[in-house]
């Protein structure tokens, strides 16, 4: 279960960054400016480290 | 007028970067150990700066503006295969890092040994290695020059400047070593920080009021410049993600990555920086920024290469000398500072793995350090000659590091998760993956638009895992006595 959960918490931005990007390839709807695509993987880039925070979590790490 | 306050600018700011590194670590006491991997004592922060120091190079500063002026969208993978290896390695690096603490590894290929005890597999690891880090290092004397060559606004000979550049810290890595270098980073990276934030936002708002509106323009100028191409297309949607995919399983293969891994100071280090390296990731989108403004402000338009001074350009036409100055330094920074770990790192693999391994030279902990030391002003030299004769010819030589050493990412991971792995395993692994990769990459044929490393990569894997297979039918005791869980 806790070995699902930390992999889970590593496959999803890992996923939004790479398979998921050609499914969001466009331009609108904009954000803040700027084009979808680009806000997309900014938006995971920023919430990368949350995820990462919570495996360490998930494996009591701190 | 020409004004000489930018390259005033460059040459106190690294200087002065240099002295206060160098002075940070006088008075340490050289073993191979402190040498190399900063004596296993890096903490967090340190850590933290030395990976930026060593992983952002010019191509952070040149390469990626120049992409986002040519290419557009594709220059998007920048920002997210950092991140994403980031996240993935952070389930192996500690695993790494406990080996090199039990086992005293230094160098990359130590930890071949450590792991599969196959000289023939280290030795080739290692001539790769050696290889793949020459163009490496003359890229960025190339990149050095055109830093020079802009602050000066073309008056003086950068040339000259790049080699008296390069000799000087070639001699800051002979006397300082890996500390040395994760001091420097610190200046580098608040400079590249501060350069960056001013390209990115400050030009945007100048010449088009915000980044926004930059955008509302680029798009009215070129509609299909901020979206990926067709899924198959020469850098279209499966390049993409093939390409961040490969880039992030290979991101810490690098050799002074490795020594840098090793530097930390318990295995918690690793994985705090697995969460705050991310955030650097998001200053390159600034980079990006800049190149699209550039794009818009720059005309007559640049082609190839050329675009990489794009928004260099825009600061040298447009803005005062200091900020020129401010940030050419920090360019030069970008160039020398990897250099420095490259070149240590480098040094460390002839002076132990060929030297030492090999033919049994320089064994003990002084000739050891002085061995590295002198391979330090040896490929240094050796470097620079290359270079000064031939530049061109070497920039095609690139392909094998970027290809190359991300072929040793099943090394490591297979190596972490499968006891069975063989030694011949991965040795065939890496002569496929590199063969297929460097083939499909000269002859530029790419199936389905996919990157040529990745493919390489796929057939890396499969080699390493039917090798295994079969040399395990034969010789069940051939699986190894790791133990340690990752």
């Amino acid at each position: 279960m806790q070995q699902r959960l930390r992999l889970l918490l590593a496959a999803i931005p890992i996923t939004a960054l790479t398979l998921a990007v050609p499914f969001v390839n466009r331009i609108e709807p904009r954000i803040l400016g700027l084009p979808f695509v680009l806000a997309w993987i900014m938006g995971w880039v920023a919430l990368a480290p949350l995820f990462v925070w919570g495996i360490g979590r998930v494996e009591h790490r701190w | 007028m020409t004004s000489f306050a930018p390259l005033a600018i460059v040459v106190a700011v690294v200087g002065g970067t240099l002295l206060f590194a160098f002075s940070s670590v006088r008075h340490m006491r050289m073993s191979p150990q402190e040498y190399m991997v900063g004596g296993r004592g890096f903490g967090t922060v340190f850590l933290w700066v030395l990976l930026a120091g060593e992983i952002y190079t010019s191509f952070t500063f040149l390469g990626a503006a120049g992409w986002a002026y040519n290419f557009g969208a594709p220059a998007f993978y920048i920002m997210a295969y950092g991140t994403v290896g980031y996240i993935f390695w952070y389930f192996f690096l500690p695993w790494i890092w406990r080996m090199a603490k039990e086992r005293g590894l230094l160098t990359s290929p130590d930890f071949f040994t450590a792991r599969y005890n196959n000289r023939v597999l280290t030795t080739l690891v290692a001539l790769v290695y050696c290889v793949a880090i020459v163009p490496y290092v003359t890229l960025q004397l190339s990149a050095v020059q055109i830093f020079l060559t802009i602050a000066g606004y073309g008056a003086i000979d950068a040339q000259l400047g790049a080699v008296i550049a390069f000799l000087i810290i070639t001699g800051f890595v002979f006397a300082t070593g890996l500390r040395g270098t994760a001091w420097a980073s610190i200046v580098k990276d608040a400079l590249v920080i501060g350069a960056l934030v001013f390209a990115g936002i400050a030009i945007p708002m100048q010449f088009f009021g915000s980044p926004a509106a930059m955008f509302d323009q680029l798009i009215r100028a070129h509609p299909d410049h901020l979206v990926l191409g067709g899924l198959t297309a020469p850098k279209g949607s499966l390049w993409y993600v093939s390409t961040v995919m490969l880039t992030a399983l290979g991101y810490f293969m690098g050799p002074h990555s490795i020594s840098a891994v090793y530097s930390a100071k318990d295995e918690n280090v690793l994985r705090r920086n697995s969460i705050f390296l991310p955030l650097y990731q998001l200053v390159i989108v600034l980079v990006l920024f800049a190149g699209f403004s550039a794009l818009l402000i720059v005309s007559p338009a640049l082609h190839g290469p050329a675009a990489d001074q794009s928004f260099l350009l825009v600061v040298q036409h447009f803005y005062p000398p200091w900020v020129l100055g401010f940030i050419a330094a920090g360019g030069v920074l970008c160039a020398l500072v990897p250099s420095t770990a490259l070149l240590l790192s480098g040094a460390g693999i002839v002076a132990k793995n060929l030297g030492g391994d090999l033919f049994g030279m320089a064994l003990d902990d002084r000739s050891r350090v002085l061995a590295t030391r002198t391979m330090v002003a040896v490929l240094g030299l050796a470097a620079l000659f290359l270079w000064l004769e031939y530049r061109t010819q070497l920039v095609d030589l690139l392909l094998l590091y970027y290809n190359g050493v991300s072929q040793f990412m099943p090394a490591f991971v297979f190596g972490a998760l499968w006891k069975r792995t063989s030694s011949w395993g991965v040795f065939g692994g890496i002569v496929v993956g590199l063969a297929v990769a460097l083939g499909l990459a000269a002859t530029g044929t790419s199936p389905f638009g996919l990157n040529p490393g990745f493919i390489g990569l796929v057939c890396n894997v499969a080699v390493l895992v039917a090798i295994s297979l079969y040399v395990n039918r034969f010789d069940p005791t051939a699986a190894s006595n790791i133990s340690s869980k990752i």
